[in-house]
């Protein structure tokens, strides 16, 4: 589904991404640990192309990523890429239904009937259909970022990417969300996840991305990671997580 | 005192409303707020266009567009508006009507400013509500229209209103030119009465006053109604006071 070929990138002589070789399966759930710059969201960015790469590929639903095409190419290619961000970024001049429904409206064309119907379930799914005519700033953060997966999945993209999606949430409303991303798991999603949860991570995960300094050190099923983790740098993280 | 503002009113209301139409051009409060509502309504769209411009990497449009605001900004509308109007003809071989030579270099110099303005706007939201868009399939015009204009250009209302107002008090330079707009007609009535220019000329600012008063009163109005709508918005003051933003000339 998403497969990253001998990918490297640079900021300057900084190298933000090393030899990057790896593969996230159809249905799988892929979480991508690490510690604070060691390129995990600069991957994940990568993947819809917010951020430019300098050698290797990237395929996305078996279509490369970074190859010359048009303007419209790139911008259909990434409607079908789900992205939640860390902030939310919710658009805060919309009510969260017309957060919901402006994009397949505007990008896919979907009849505007049509789109707030399919929106009104999707807000029912991450549990705010009540709060469909609320603004962003009526809502907590945890709601915001519900709003914020809801629209997402509104362009039914076959794969979602979460870049620290509970990162700037108060504790109490962390879970709100996980449990979102959890039935989006269980559903099948294909799912590639930078989180710090470590908790969701062993729950959820098929997989288990370690990184450090741009590469991908260690890839293993979250039991076998959090139980006998290979590599030395991983071993330090996790005991670092414990204390 | 009293009583000679309104006599003057009353002798001269028609030209100062129209000027010497139908016998002359349309002139006095009528062009004026022709000048003004036109020059507005071109200007706004005018400055999304350079402020677009000024944030595109490309050195054909980042260019000609900077140049264009740093001339404005750095010339006197007066001069600006003297060097359309001599050198427009010859360039063109035809006389060019004062009004469209005001209308022309209002347009350009108020869209220059605007465009400092909306610009302001658009950089002040950050990248994260661009990126958003983006990342959900938007074109960088669709971005631009459906989520990062509506956004910028409340926020810098205040601004724009005072530019919008400002635009209005620059009508009176085309006095100059002989545009035969309210202070051209205001001056010709003086002119006749030779005696009271201290009578007419406060009729003329009380006009002008209330013109500009009343197109704050309304923006403020509606900024009020956007701002109930989108109760507790984050970063967006809700009260926003438009008497403390002064206007330039």
């Amino acid at each position: 589904m998403i497969k990253f070929s001998n990918v490297n990138k640079n900021y300057g002589e900084y190298r933000a991404l090393v030899d990057i070789n790896a593969e996230v399966a159809r249905g799988e759930v892929v979480v991508i640990c690490g510690p604070s710059g060691s390129g995990k969201s600069t991957l994940i960015r990568t993947v819809n192309r917010l951020e430019e790469i300098h050698s290797g590929t990237i395929t996305f639903d078996g279509r490369s990523v970074h190859g010359k095409m048009k303007g419209s190419e790139l911008n259909h290619l990434r409607s079908r890429v789900g992205f939640v961000f860390q902030s939310f970024n919710l658009f805060p001049h919309l009510s969260a239904l017309e957060n919901v429904t402006l994009s397949p409206v505007k990008v896919n064309g979907v009849k505007q009937e049509m789109a707030r119907e399919k929106a009104m379930m999707l807000l029912d799914r991450v549990g705010l259909s009540s709060k469909a005519k609320a603004y962003p700033a009526q809502l907590s953060g945890g709601q915001q970022q519900r709003v914020a997966i809801a629209r997402a999945l509104a362009m039914e993209p076959p794969a979602m990417l979460f870049d620290e999606p509970t990162s700037a949430l108060d504790p109490e409303m962390v879970g709100e969300v996980l449990a979102v991303m959890r039935n989006l798991a269980a559903e099948g999603m294909t799912m590639m996840c930078v989180t710090h949860e470590m908790g969701f991570a062993r729950e959820v995960a098929d997989r288990v991305w370690f990184m450090d300094a741009g590469h991908i050190l260690e890839t293993a099923e979250p039991g076998t990671f959090f139980s006998d983790p290979q590599h030395a740098r991983a071993q330090r993280f996790l005991s670092d997580l414990r204390h | 005192m009293l009583w000679d503002l309104i006599d003057i009113i009353r002798d001269n209301w028609l030209l100062l409303l129209i000027g010497q139409y139908p016998n002359g051009p349309l002139g006095g409060f009528a062009a004026t707020l022709i000048l003004s509502t036109l020059s507005i309504a071109l200007a706004f769209p005018l400055s999304i266009l350079i402020a677009f411009a000024r944030l595109s990497k490309n050195p054909l449009l980042l260019w000609p567009s900077t140049v264009l605001v740093y001339v404005a900004r750095g010339v006197p509308l007066l001069m600006l508006i003297l060097w359309v109007y001599f050198m427009v003809p010859l360039l063109i071989g035809a006389n060019v009507p004062g009004f469209v030579t005001m209308l022309v270099t209002l347009v350009i110099y108020e869209g220059a400013f605007l465009s400092e303005v909306v610009r302001g706007g658009i950089v002040a939201l950050g990248r994260g509500q661009m990126e958003t868009a983006r990342a959900l399939g938007h074109g960088y015009f669709g971005a631009m229209l459906y989520v990062i204009l509506p956004q910028a250009l409340y926020n810098v209302m205040p601004s724009i209103l005072s530019q919008f107002v400002s635009a209005i008090k620059e009508t009176t330079l085309g006095y100059v030119i002989n545009v035969p707009e309210l202070t051209f007609a205001a001056n010709q009535i003086n002119n006749q009465l030779l005696t009271q220019p201290f009578q007419v000329f406060f009729i003329l600012a009380i006009i002008y006053f209330l013109v500009c008063w009343t197109l704050t009163r309304l923006a403020l109005t509606l900024e009020r109604r956007i701002a109930r709508k989108r109760a507790g918005m984050p970063g967006i003051p809700l009260s926003l006071n438009p008497q403390s933003q002064t206007a330039e000339l």
